[in-house]
């Protein structure tokens, strides 16, 4: 065993790294833009979703939507304040795109980003009242899901470590926007609505996966900040859709 | 932003032939800033023939010492680590940015934790914080120490590790593996390796009962025993890593000399590195950042908020030169060395050589 090895072939036998001086340049590249994706898009649900605490029908999901958009914008500031360490300036950072804004509802984006904001391109759909919320809550919830058991495992430590400090307290906003879901699902007129909502949502969802036979996951793999490609996780959380809506008379 | 605070060296204490200890004291005003968590390290900044070099070490003190210190071992041809050991005297001033770094578990008084901690030479500097202050601030606490040295000489902090096993008898327990010196058990004698790990797991230390694996030290090292946690049933949550400094250059290379001004002229043709392939280009000198040129060239560049703010676009100019329109994320010194944020950068030479992978 050697004393020491070069970074990149411990990186590429799953060695982890612990501070910015560790981390070679192209490394650090491709992880400040993993950073700024999810901080970006974190801002971006939690400013969108503000909007939706007026609409919630009664106190307990108005406190449930309050609790939505605060714990996300405190995930988003945990991962700007690690960005922070890299060199970034996080005060600027936090106010340098209007989150709030929104594109048309049929605006056709793919997977496109917009500009150089770089929140997932679903969060540029604008919610269209309670049930829409709740139901791209419901569905965007269970993705982030597959996406943060992906991201508990990057070779970063402190960013992981981030990762699995709050992938329950999203899991609790998805399971939140459930309780919602069952009650609006509850009568005629609410499951045909929700299900208006299921059909422009998921395959807009299903895109924030990112593209198929992306060339930059062979990098990200091989610096350890990603294990499985976008049409693996697209494809876990499509299993898992069609085994959940059932449940809630939406196929 | 980061920023740097002068702190005085209260106090230079030799520990092994090759390493000292520094006693550390903030200024008025600036203590709180450097109140840390077990584990943390500070980041030294210091010229070096006009060259700004930086460099972290881990913290050694525990969190109700009363003072900061930090351990720093004489790497061969290291510029910094030379400096500390053979000409910073007690009295010099040395600037540091404050406390950094999550290598640590939240304290829980209540709790009979079981933690377990690899060190690897100096990565013995932040594990001696942890224990400290674990055993302290945690009365039921186990810490299991397995530390990694050549021989008996090098072994940082010998004597203060023996003070606290007698200190904390029952509850610290620690094994010196020592890789060329033989001992009177072979267990002990030999390098860290995964091999290793599973005679002591099997024979000398009850895995099952861990609950947090603190581990710091050289890469292969690191690799190894993470490895061996995980196969007897260890997740990642439970396992901490600190990768010391041993990747850190021991000299930052000067910007190579800039190409002579051009005269006047609209076009600029770029060379551009990225993941070891270069790419050339033409590209405007102005209306087009570089960012914006190498995409269109179909140049995978990373890069986030195109703002000058995020610093993800860094890339470092080999030849010619270049202005940025903002820069809210490189320091002076990063500029000094030539790096750009690219998504700000506008060449004002007609060649410009730039390289994302430096």
């Amino acid at each position: 065993m050697p004393e020491t090895m070069d970074i990149e072939e411990y990186l590429r036998q799953g060695g982890v790294l612990t501070n910015p001086s560790n981390v070679p340049p192209r490394y650090r590249g491709e992880l400040l833009r993993l950073m700024a994706t999810f901080v970006d898009s974190e801002l971006a649900g939690s400013a969108g979703f503000a909007a939706m605490i007026n609409e919630a029908p009664g106190l307990k999901a108005r406190i449930s939507a309050a609790r939505i958009v605060l714990e996300k914008t405190d995930h988003a500031e945990r991962v700007l304040t690690l960005m922070g360490t890299f060199g970034a300036d996080t005060a600027r950072y936090a106010v340098h795109h209007p989150w709030a804004a929104r594109l048309p509802r049929d605006a056709d984006l793919g997977t496109a980003r917009h500009r150089s904001d770089m929140r997932l391109s679903v969060f540029h759909y604008p919610l269209q009242g309670w049930v829409d919320a709740v139901v791209m809550n419901v569905l965007m919830g269970r993705a982030v899901g597959v996406q943060l058991q992906e991201f508990s495992h990057l070779s970063y430590a402190p960013l992981a470590d981030i990762f699995r400090q709050i992938a329950p307290r999203e899991a609790r906003h998805a399971e939140l926007g459930e309780e919602g879901l069952v009650r609006i699902v509850a009568t005629e007129s609410g499951r045909a609505e929700a299900r208006r909502s299921v059909a422009f949502w998921r395959p807009r969802i299903a895109a924030s996966f990112g593209r198929e036979g992306s060339a930059r996951f062979d990098t990200l793999r091989r610096f350890g900040l990603r294990r499985r490609t976008n049409e693996d996780l697209a494809a876990a959380w499509a299993a898992e859709m069609d085994a959940f809506l059932p449940a809630f008379g939406m196929a | 932003m980061a920023r740097f605070f002068p702190l005085d060296v209260a106090e230079i204490r030799r520990d092994t032939r090759d390493a000292v200890v520094l006693t550390l004291k903030p200024r008025e005003g600036d203590a709180e800033a450097f109140a840390f968590t077990q584990g943390q390290y500070l980041t030294f900044r210091r010229a070096f023939d006009g060259i700004e070099l930086r460099r972290s070490y881990s913290i050694c003190a525990g969190r109700d010492e009363g003072a900061l210190k930090v351990g720093i071992k004489r790497v061969e041809g290291g510029a910094f680590s030379t400096w500390a050991n053979q000409e910073l005297k007690p009295g010099d001033v040395i600037e540091a940015m404050p406390p950094m770094g999550a290598f640590h578990t939240p304290i829980e008084p209540e709790t009979a934790r079981h933690y377990l901690g690899f060190a690897g030479g100096s990565g013995i500097t932040p594990l001696l914080s942890i224990l400290k202050t674990v055993l302290a601030r945690e009365p039921h606490a186990r810490f299991t120490l397995v530390y990694a040295n050549r021989q008996i000489s090098s072994i940082m902090f010998r004597e203060e590790l023996d003070d606290l096993k007698s200190t904390y008898l029952g509850r610290l327990s620690i094994v010196h593996v020592l890789e060329s010196e033989t001992q009177e058990i072979d267990l002990f004698t030999g390098r860290v390796d995964a091999e290793k790990c599973a005679a002591l797991f099997s024979r000398w230390i009850d895995i099952g009962s861990v609950d947090t694996a603190f581990i710091c030290g050289p890469e292969p090292m690191m690799l190894a025993i993470a490895a061996s946690l995980r196969e007897h049933g260890l997740s990642d949550a439970q396992i901490k890593f600190e990768l010391f400094a041993s990747g850190q250059p021991g000299r930052a290379r000067a910007r190579a000399a800039s190409s002579a001004a051009s005269v006047a002229g609209a076009q600029c043709e770029a060379t551009v590195t990225l993941d070891g392939a270069t790419r050339t280009f033409r590209m405007p000198k102005q209306g087009e950042s570089l960012l914006d040129a190498a995409l269109a060239n179909t140049i995978d560049a990373p890069y986030a908020c195109k703002a000058g703010v995020c610093s993800t676009c860094r890339a470092k100019v080999l030849e010619g030169e270049a202005e940025m329109l903002a820069n809210h994320a490189l320091e002076d010194y990063e500029v000094r060395q030539g790096y750009v944020l690219a998504c700000q950068c506008y060449p004002t030479t007609d060649t410009l050589v730039v390289s994302f992978d430096q």
